[in-house]
């Protein structure tokens, strides 16, 4: 079983080692020459103002809220694509059904505003 | 998998199954009307009450069989019908009851969403009526409980409707938590989550008595949440007085209704010997575990909290939300004889509970509208005020009573026959010494209506003629099944039988 | 001590700790963090449990979504450090109670776990219990799972209702 999983875990560790390695790396080898400059905030180029602690819209909140119902869909539908050999026509006919009901709440929400940002 | 004999059960199934896609269907309709007519006013509740009406229609003609239907998930039988019947009537009543609410109306609000819920709640509660599987109890329960944490707080702008929805949500988290623990600690056990599957493995294997009871109760406190049964009622005060009234008076009668059903089913096909069939009357208990005493206790301690409490409320909704626990633990005691008699007692007794609490809970809302809150104060001179309102009223107060002519004596004798014949008659006793207690606040009301400070400024309240057909067409049979119950009995005795799988 | 055992109780310490951080950090953003591994150790252990699909269930809708939205709940409070998470309302006596019943209910957990003869199975052979589970949500629990998308369509309902600001 575990054999399955191999190569996600040498993949894992890869990541960490690489990850690890390069900031000690440059933790050691790279120059430390600190200008007022580099010290700052890193904000992609602009000049930072203002705190980083900032409230956030509620409009992101009410966005993850309806994407967990589509995730959840989503992995609704995994098993059934896996398995479609099996289930043929009848489990394409169920998932339409599904799909069709779920469809009917992303119509609402689109109608609604609800992925509306402004 | 997938092969003739499966597709063939599954139409089958599917025919069986009509009512519900009815009101899946009108759910859906009805939300893509609601997006395209975005103004009008009672289209909605128009659409849900035809969808709720066809539903109706095929469910009473049905047959009167018994099956398994999606592979043994959900079990077809007269028992489920009845419970079905009883929260479609309910979920109609509701609905025409909602339609004169000036609650829900004020300010302009729109009451698409809210018909619509409705509706899905209904089929949660459908499904929960005839679920034969732990994992669809679960969904069915989830399914119903996520539309009523909406509709108890669908007045959002009102701070108590919001606060009410947040409480229900928080309690029912922990609940639906609690439950699917004890679910996951059945499947341990057994192997299986299907109740006729439960059974025969209790049967043929050794269970450990421990584990089992704690399983149980948390399933039980899962169920127990929904009817409001002591200890798990905490939300419910609060989310009967927060709620929109024709929402306290839904929870009231539907969701309870739908819980007991889902206890009793999951009691009697899990727990009880399937293989004892020459003789329905008796049920043997398998396993060691008393669950009658557990059911006894809960019912008790639900009865006598519930009534106490009440004695002190100033709100009416409150006042009715201890009510309903109280009701709640009369229904209980149906439920400890565990026999078909038991059974049958808690049906007639459901009908009848429908039909009064939600004409009480109509009376209050028709007060509300003129009054603008449920304080018991307001009360003083309704009598004089509206005549016909507080005579229907009384009428009401007497049946949840359970006094005769009344239909609430009805329940409450078939009921306490039922404990008595059972060896319970210690439970007898309490229920009498709580129906006692309960009087002295349903006189209050009463009292406050027709003697309390009658004020001689007697302004005559006018109502819509909605209302009093409403009332009347609720009123009349609280009367008439106190004298003429025989069609109420049959029907219940005929409804006992629980489908107790292949 | 096999491979299987090390990953289980690396998986075991990590869930426990990163919960422990989770209840008493005072920065809720770090308990938010936290949180993160503690779903992840779970799927960690779903893994070792052979159940491949609720591994990835765990990772894409807890880890994906749910902490995406816990994240974002922490974000709309403007205090993220330094909240005191305990009510204050709490006495001695009931933080005594809670103590003792949670002792007891740990107690009888264990107990019940090492006494209860449980229905066990064999671990199933198969690489992947993902084609199973496609074929039985479409068969057996075909009804469980049109249920599972009525319940999800009056979640977007309910989300879109609550959330919505007050109609003009």
């Amino acid at each position: 079983m575990i054999e399955t999983y191999l190569p996600l875990i040498f993949m894992l560790v890869f990541a960490f080692a690489v990850a690890f390695i390069f900031m000690i790396l440059s933790e050691w080898i790279g120059a430390k020459r600190t200008t007022p400059e580099k010290v700052t905030t890193y904000e992609s180029g602009m000049v930072p103002r203002g705190t980083a602690r900032e409230r956030f819209s509620v409009k992101f909140y009410l966005v993850a809220m309806s994407f967990i119902v589509f995730d959840i869909e989503v992995i609704f539908m995994y098993p059934w694509a896996v398995s479609f050999n099996e289930t043929g026509l009848a489990g394409l006919i169920g998932m339409i059904i599904f799909v069709i009901i779920l469809l009917a709440g992303l119509i609402y929400e689109i109608r609604k505003g609800g992925l509306k940002w402004d | 998998m997938i092969d003739e004999i499966f597709l063939s059960q599954l139409k089958q199934s599917v025919d069986l199954f009509l009512p519900e896609t009815i009101l899946v269907a009108t759910f859906i309709i009805a939300l893509i009307f609601d997006l395209i007519y975005k103004n009008s006013r009672y289209l909605i509740a128009v659409i849900s009450i035809i969808g709720l009406v066809f539903s109706g229609i095929f469910l009473v003609n049905q047959s009167t069989s018994s099956a398994a239907i999606f592979s043994g998930m959900l079990s077809f039988d007269p028992f489920g019908n009845f419970f079905k019947i009883l929260i479609l009537l309910t979920t109609i009543i509701i609905v025409l009851m909602s339609v004169f609410s000036k609650e829900l109306y004020e300010g302009g609000r729109k009451t698409g969403e809210y018909y619509i819920l409705i509706v899905g709640m209904t089929f949660g509660m459908f499904l929960l009526a005839v679920a034969n599987n732990l994992i669809i109890v679960y969904l069915a329960i989830e399914t119903m409980s996520i539309s009523s944490y909406i509709l108890a707080g669908y007045t959002k702008e009102i701070k108590r409707a919001s606060e009410a929805s947040l409480k229900y949500v928080i309690f029912g988290a922990v609940s639906s938590g609690m439950m699917i623990y004890g679910i996951s600690l059945i499947y341990g056990l057994t192997g299986s989550l299907t109740f006729d599957a439960i059974n025969s493995a209790m049967i043929s294997s050794d269970i450990s008595g421990l584990t089992l009871l704690i399983a149980g109760l948390m399933i039980i406190a899962g169920i127990g949440y929904k009817i409001s049964a002591v200890p798990f009622h905490f939300w419910t005060p609060d989310v009967y007085e927060g709620a929109p009234i024709t929402i306290t008076a839904y929870l009231s009668v539907a969701s309870k209704a739908a819980g007991f059903a889902v206890l009793i089913r999951f009691l009697k096909v899990s727990f009880f010997d399937s293989t004892n069939y020459a003789n329905d009357e008796i049920w043997t208990l398998i396993g060691t575990i008393d669950w009658q005493i557990v059911i006894a206790i809960l019912s008790v301690l639900t009865m006598t909290l519930g009534n106490l409490v009440a004695l002190w409320q100033t709100n009416m909704k409150r006042l009715l939300a201890y009510s309903s626990i109280a009701h709640a633990g009369y229904i209980l005691m149906g439920v400890v004889v565990m026999t078909d008699i038991g059974v049958t007692s808690v049906l007639i007794y459901f009908f009848v509970y429908m039909i009064m609490n939600l004409g009480a809970f109509l009376v209050v809302m028709i007060i509300a509208n003129k009054t603008g809150n449920e304080d018991i104060q307001k009360y003083n001179g309704i009598g004089h005020k509206a005549p016909f309102v507080s005579a229907c009223m009384v009428i009401f107060l007497i049946s949840l009573t359970g006094l005769p002519p009344t239909a609430g004596f009805i329940g409450k004798w078939a009921v306490f026959t039922a404990v008595l014949k059972s060896e319970y008659i210690w439970l007898a006793v309490v229920g009498v010494l709580n129906s006692v207690v309960s009087l002295y606040y349903y006189v209050k009301i009463f009292r406050n209506m027709y003697i309390r400070n009658f004020e001689d400024d007697s302004e005559i309240y006018e109502f819509s003629p909605g209302t009093y057909i409403l009332l009347i067409i609720l009123a009349v049979p609280t009367l008439i099944f106190g004298i003429y119950f025989t069609p109420l009995l049959d029907w219940a005795e005929s409804s006992v039988k629980i489908f107790l799988g292949v | 001590m096999s491979l299987i055992d090390i990953a289980f109780y690396f998986f075991a310490i990590l869930i426990i700790a990163s919960a422990y951080i989770v209840v008493t950090s005072k920065n809720i953003m770090y308990s938010a963090f936290a949180l993160l591994f503690t779903f992840f150790g779970v799927a960690g252990i779903y893994v070792l449990l052979n159940a491949d699909f609720l591994a990835i269930t765990q990772i894409v809708i807890y880890i994906g979504g749910i902490l995406v939205l816990i994240i974002f709940g922490v974000m709309l409070t403007n205090r993220i450090t330094g909240v005191d998470i305990k009510t204050g309302t709490m006495s001695k006596f009931q933080i005594w109670m809670t103590a003792i019943l949670c002792v007891i209910a740990a107690i009888g957990l264990i107990l019940i776990f090492t006494q209860t003869n449980w229905n066990t199975a064999l671990s199933p052979t198969k690489a992947s219990t993902i084609e199973d589970i496609g074929t039985l949500l479409l068969t057996d629990y075909l009804i469980g799972f049109e249920i599972a998308s009525v319940l999800l369509l009056i979640a977007i309902i309910g989300a879109a209702l609550i959330a919505r600001r007050k109609t003009n």
